[in-house]
């Protein structure tokens, strides 16, 4: 993995950039002209709260890539895992996390990535599930607007396990969020969800990947965002579906409001299939809040701010109705519609 | 079913690949290879005036200095670029004055091919039935370009763009590598260097082409390549229907076929340009021989309200790898493209469009069918973008696959680009295979097998087969039922 080398080795010319097809709209190398040094040791003491604090759940903490390695769910365990990567100051760290879903074993993992500083940081997670398991990933990402933070997570699936994520985020100076996902089929379940709000010059670049490689897979996607001011969002999403993996049924959605002239919106859903019965779908809509139903609001009464914010937030407000996981959807619409009430 | 019926007998009466036979004709050839005096000799050959040479050979430079791109979903052997002729050409003198100065042998071959060359025969017929003119283009020369006096009348200029680079070099001037420059791309940069003949088309303002164009490419010698160049020029409020037809004989070896099509649309103007591509698509089974289709086709949508629309029906070729584009820089221009792909043996294809939105109010639409059958592979690659100029831009894109066998694939890879707050992006693609309910529908109304699964296939490409002007429609439909032969049971 080239980041990850290029942190290790301070090395920039490691760093992704446009000429990997898969980094084109999230150039590293052209951002950064060196790799920065070592992140410093963070005290525990210093983070204040996460998002999740006061959710029931069994805290771990990655601070400045410092944490646990590995965590093991045993079988017909069920956890609520409350995981805070958090950065601080202006240097460079990449951490690796193992985690283990025993056959039958459930997870619910609530991941906050915090801080950021104007460091460059790195966190990838193996995530693998045994048999029959399951794992739900909720993923608030809130990060300060001059950090640089590439989380990167690698899915094993087995039979009839179901994998589940929601990952909301309002991006950074650089965000890529990177899910691949290796689906057996055989009745696994994959859901990848997400939701953004860009402000100002951020940027968040959602990443998926999932490869059918066994019959019967489902994968289903919905992705959301909202991009303003000189913000940018990426939308890169691929199914595979390799020989062999008949039945696969896979549909995927992206779609975007640009809320102003400077903003862009990126997208590339692909489709790459190689076995013939198959269903597979995707739709990308990239557009402006509808002037119509803009106006029948405001007719009806309703302020234009309000109007606007009410229509952002219903559009968003589909991508949470989907979550499973045991947290109160009040508490994400919340989350949202503070970051969105900062005048749409 | 009369309709049915005739493709079937069509298709049965039919060989694989009909226009797989050579013509046994006296030519000459450029020597092999390729370096600066091989693009003299071209040069030479077509009687061309300095500055093309000059052009010719710093489109070489270039080209030398350049690498061949791997980024498609296409796989080939490296090409030795020096083990092919750039030239290949019938030994009559050029640009006969009637077609009685033509090789009776051409002649034949392009009756053989079902092309009118003689103005009288399209004639023939209906009275009203519509007419249209063709340029012949054998190998690297033009052989001969009808209708040209009608034509003329109508102040449409239509001939070979080696007659054009003599007769009318300021047009050439002006607009030739003004769409597609030089340097674009390592085979349209190639194309530059070595092009022979290809079509010219000036529309003055004002006028509607009074019949369709067409150009027929024929590739017929071995060991060469077709590098053939076409420049259409609508000036304001013209119109004008072109269209490309091109076959090539059934060899084991591969050749390429390089061209370069540069559009101009002025204000007001439209351009409607349709391609057959029928070359050989190599052996089924073997995937031996076939030709490389290596093509940068591009319109410049310059005025207000212009429009371009691309039309392709791509059955042949052993790889496929153009993406016919429009760039909307007028106020309000549209840009169309509607495509059918068809894969099957051990094609590949990797093709689809760019629409890039740089005015105001600028629309495009995108209608992609991808068939993939056999052991081949079938790729939609496309860009839409607007820039941050193009408020109020629109398109509307469908990409449909359609998967026929275990052994096939099909890829969609659409890249958006959305740099403004009023434009509207809309795209969809599904990838599925025939549906059985369909067929043991039609089956069981009585259609065998093969017949149900040409109706569903042209059920599942009606919307592009629309655009296509009528006489090809058929052609086309024809075409796509014999691509698919032998790619069920």
């Amino acid at each position: 993995m080239s980041l990850d080398e290029a942190i290790r080795l301070r090395d920039p010319s490691r760093l992704p950039s446009r000429r990997d097809e898969d980094w084109r709209w999230t150039d590293l190398r052209g951002l950064l002209r060196t790799v920065p040094e070592p992140s410093q040791r963070l005290e525990p003491g210093e983070l204040g709260v996460g998002p999740f604090d006061g959710l029931e759940g069994e805290a771990i903490l990655v601070a400045n890539g410092a944490g646990p390695e590995d965590l093991r769910i045993v079988a017909d365990e069920s956890r609520t895992v409350i995981l805070r990567n958090v950065s601080r100051g202006d240097g460079a760290h990449a951490s690796r996390l193992r985690i283990e879903v025993a056959a039958g074993g459930r997870l619910t993992l609530l991941e906050s990535h915090e801080g950021g500083g104007a460091g460059l940081s790195l966190l990838g997670i193996d995530l693998s599930l045994g048999e029959g398991a399951s794992c739900e990933r909720l993923v608030l990402s809130d990060l300060d607007p001059e950090s640089v933070a590439v989380v990167e997570l690698d899915v094993r699936l087995s039979a009839r396990t179901r994998f589940a994520q929601t990952l909301m985020t309002t991006g950074a100076r650089r965000q890529r969020l990177e899910t691949r996902v290796r689906h057996p089929g055989q009745g696994a379940e994959v859901r990848l969800d997400g939701a953004y709000v860009l402000r100002d010059r951020r940027h968040a670049d959602l990443t998926t990947s999932v490869r059918h490689e066994g019959p019967d897979g489902r994968t289903e996607q919905l992705t959301r965002g909202i991009v303003d001011d000189q913000a940018r969002a990426v939308f890169q999403g691929r199914i595979t579906v390799q020989e062999g993996a008949d039945g696969a049924d896979a549909r995927m959605a992206h779609n975007a409001l640009i809320l102003s002239d400077r903003a862009e919106v990126d997208a590339r859903p692909e489709l790459e299939i190689y076995a013939d019965d198959v269903a597979c779908a995707h739709g990308a809509t990239v557009g402006a809040l509808d002037e119509d139903v803009l106006f029948y609001m405001r007719q009806r009464g309703l302020p234009e701010a309000e109007a606007r914010s009410l229509l952002a937030a219903s559009f968003l407000g589909e991508v949470l109705d989907r979550v499973e996981a045991p947290v109160p959807v009040e508490y994400l619409r919340a989350w949202l519609a503070a970051r969105l009430d900062a005048g749409i | 079913m009369v309709a049915v019926k005739d493709t079937v007998d069509q298709v049965a009466g039919l060989e694989k690949y009909e226009h797989g036979f050579v013509t046994e004709i006296e030519q000459e050839f450029a020597p092999k290879g390729l370096n600066r005096d091989t693009v003299a000799f071209i040069s030479a050959k077509k009687e061309e005036p300095e500055w093309m040479l000059a052009w010719r050979l710093e489109a070489f430079e270039r080209w030398s200095a350049m690498e061949s791109p791997d980024w498609a979903r296409v796989s080939f052997p490296p090409i030795d670029y020096q083990d092919a002729t750039y030239y290949a050409a019938p030994k009559t003198k050029v640009g006969p004055a009637s077609l009685d100065e033509v090789d009776p042998e051409l002649l034949r071959t392009y009756e053989k091919l079902g092309i009118p060359l003689r103005e009288q025969e399209v004639l023939a017929g209906v009275a009203g039935a519509p007419r249209y003119a063709v340029d012949a283009v054998f190998d690297s020369v033009s052989v001969v370009t009808t209708f040209k006096k009608e034509l003329a009348e109508a102040g449409v200029i239509f001939c070979s763009m080696s007659e054009a680079v003599r007769e009318h070099p300021d047009l050439v001037r002006k607009y030739l590598g003004s769409v597609v420059p030089v340097s674009d791309n390592y085979f349209a940069c190639l194309n530059s260097a070595v092009f022979s003949d290809g079509s010219f088309v000036y529309v003055p303002p004002g006028v509607r082409c009074p019949m369709e164009l067409s150009t027929y490419f024929r590739i017929n010698a071995a060991g060469s390549g077709q590098f053939e160049r076409t420049l259409i020029i609508a000036d304001k409020g013209a119109y004008v229907s072109y269209l490309e037809g091109c076959t090539a004989p059934m060899r084991d070896e591969n050749q390429l076929h390089a061209a370069v099509v540069e559009l101009v649309a002025l204000e007001d103007a439209e351009i409607k340009y349709s391609t057959v591509q029928n070359w050989y698509p190599g052996d089924p089974e073997t995937g031996k021989g076939g030709i490389y289709n290596f093509v940068t086709k591009r319109a410049d949508c310059r005025g207000d309200r212009s429009r371009v629309s691309w039309t392709q029906v791509e059955t042949g070729s052993a790889i496929t790898w153009k993406y016919p584009s429009c760039i909307l820089r007028g106020r309000e221009s549209v840009g169309e493209f509607y495509s059918i792909a068809i894969t099957n043996g051990r094609q590949q294809a990797d093709t689809g469009t760019k629409m890039i939105h740089l005015g105001e109010g600028t629309r495009s639409r995108i209608i992609s069918k991808g068939i993939s059958a056999g052991r081949s592979s079938n790729t939609y690659r496309g860009l839409v973008s607007a820039h941050p100029k193009a408020r109020g831009a629109r398109n509307f894109t469908q990409c449909d696959s359609l998967l026929i066998g275990k052994s096939c694939s099909a890829h969609t890879v659409p890249y958006i680009e959305a740099r403004n707050g009023a434009c509207t992006f809309e795209h969809e693609a599904t990838t599925t295979r025939l549906s059985e309910d369909q067929l043991f529908y039609a089956q069981q109304r009585g259609l065998p097998e093969e017949e149900a699964v040409q109706l569903l296939v042209n059920g599942f490409v009606r919307d592009v087969l629309q655009e296509l002007p009528m006489e090809f429609a058929v052609e086309a439909q024809k075409l796509v039922a014999i691509s698919l032969e032998g790619s069920v049971g």
